[in-house]
């Protein structure tokens, strides 16, 4: 897996990494039970310090995407929605929230925003359909 | 003794003139333990003196500074036990080769990791019997890179580190600090580094202080400081309307296009400008060497 840090974006480093391991695990980039780089050569790579990347992946542990074997690394969980339904559901609506907040902004109105929300899915599930094929032609 | 909470660096009222020239003026911060903290200042803005007060080779003349609690004046060997300083002019007896050199400044040493010694000379391409008076900068920089991380010691304070080294160098040197130095003790090493290359430390810098003529002008963490300066760029369809940009670091017009940025205030301001609903609006974090600039031009 390729990250990347953009300094520009305004969100914290560590918080960057954990959500590109949340998409690539959701879009089957990343499946169950493959390793995350190991903290020191991704921390030279990225040239971010190690304690940072220490941070996403314990907070990766701490939201059930991953789960860390001491002394062999970090591993994709295989099904990683280990919160309750109405927490799962909670955090899911805190993010709807500020997506219509900045369709409002953009003047976006409300079809062509839940078409969007149609594709978006619909992308993301294509996504998952090649990469599960993938997967099958290269056990 | 020390505990786990006591600051790795405590600077308190600092101040220290050459002559009557003042190159350090009330400067005060705080190094936590474990943490990568940068000082940004542009040439003569006092970083190497502050510097040089951690390591005894300056005495305060007023204030203090203290190294895991101790004082450098009065604990000088306890201190440099405990610390390891890569100089921005790093000065080597000539007639020594890299061998000689790297055992005699071992020999000052309780705890050397010969195998790290090993790694860094393959990785740089040294040889260790290559006299140091026929090295470049950069391989003078590598050998006395390797002789601070291999003690292994709590606090790494960095001057200058960079500054007129090649890129490839610059990069190697940044990948040693972060894998060979903090793998040592992940978590307890502390690194102190002083630079005006901001951009290339920073993915390794937690928290920084901005030091000009002097003096200590900005201190903060990385992560809520990018979050804090925000630049917003609108473009409007016909000409920039009557704003009030109070709260406003710099606001800059050009034609139709308004460039602001905000120092804390970056949702009003976003707000007040799409109220008036610009044809195009994008806003992105200041990097922390556009913090720096910004800042000193305020």
């Amino acid at each position: 897996m390729i990250f990347q840090v953009n300094y520009k974006s305004g969100k914290p480093i560590y918080l960057q990494l954990v959500d590109q391991v949340k998409t690539a695990a959701a879009s089957g980039a990343l499946q169950a039970g493959e390793a995350l780089p190991s903290i020191r050569p991704l921390a030279e790579e990225l040239r971010v310090n190690r304690n940072t990347i220490a941070k996403a992946y314990t907070e990766l542990e701490s939201l059930g995407v991953v789960e860390t074997q001491p002394g062999r690394g970090s591993f994709v969980k295989e099904n990683h929605a280990g919160l309750r339904k109405d927490v799962r559901r909670k955090l899911l609506i805190e993010e709807i929230d500020q997506a219509i907040v900045q369709a409002h902004h953009l003047q976006v109105p409300r079809d062509e925003f839940l078409r969007l929300v149609h594709e978006r899915v619909d992308a993301l599930d294509d996504r998952r359909r090649a990469n599960q094929e993938r997967k099958e032609v290269q056990p | 003794m020390t505990t786990d909470s006591t600051a790795a660096i405590q600077i308190d009222h600092l101040a220290y003139s050459y002559g009557r020239a003042e190159a350090v003026h009330d400067l005060s911060l705080t190094v936590r333990p474990g943490r990568c903290y940068g000082l940004f200042g542009r040439n003569g803005a006092g970083k190497t003196t502050t510097m040089k007060c951690l390591l005894n080779l300056l005495r305060p003349h007023s204030g203090s500074v203290r190294v895991f609690g101790l004082d450098p004046a009065k604990q000088e060997v306890e201190v440099k036990r405990r610390i390891a300083y890569v100089p921005d002019q790093v000065a080597f007896y000539p007639w020594m080769s890299i061998r000689e050199t790297i055992d005699y400044l071992a020999s000052f040493r309780q705890n050397w990791n010969a195998k790290t010694e090993q790694d860094l000379l393959k990785r740089f391409g040294l040889r260790s019997d290559q006299r140091t008076g026929s090295l470049s900068k950069g391989q003078r920089t590598q050998v006395a890179l390797i002789a601070a991380v291999c003690p292994e010691t709590d606090l790494l304070v960095l001057d200058e580190p960079t500054s007129g080294l090649d890129p490839i160098v610059r990069r190697e040197f940044i990948e040693t600090v972060i894998g060979a130095y903090q793998e040592s003790g992940p978590g307890r090493r502390t690194i102190f580094v002083s630079t005006h290359l901001i951009s290339e430390f920073e993915g390794l810098i937690d928290e920084f202080t901005i030091m000009d003529a002097g003096r200590g002008i900005l201190t903060l963490e990385s992560d809520p400081a990018r979050e804090r300066y925000q630049r917003i760029h609108a473009r409007f369809a016909n000409t920039v309307p009557e704003l009030d940009l109070a709260g406003a670091l710099r606001v800059r017009r050009n034609g139709r296009e308004l460039d602001v940025i905000a120092n804390g205030s970056a949702a009003k301001l976003e707000a007040l400008m799409r109220s008036h609903a610009p044809e195009q609006l994008s806003i992105e974090s200041l990097s922390l060497e556009e913090i720096f600039v910004a800042t000193l031009r305020e």
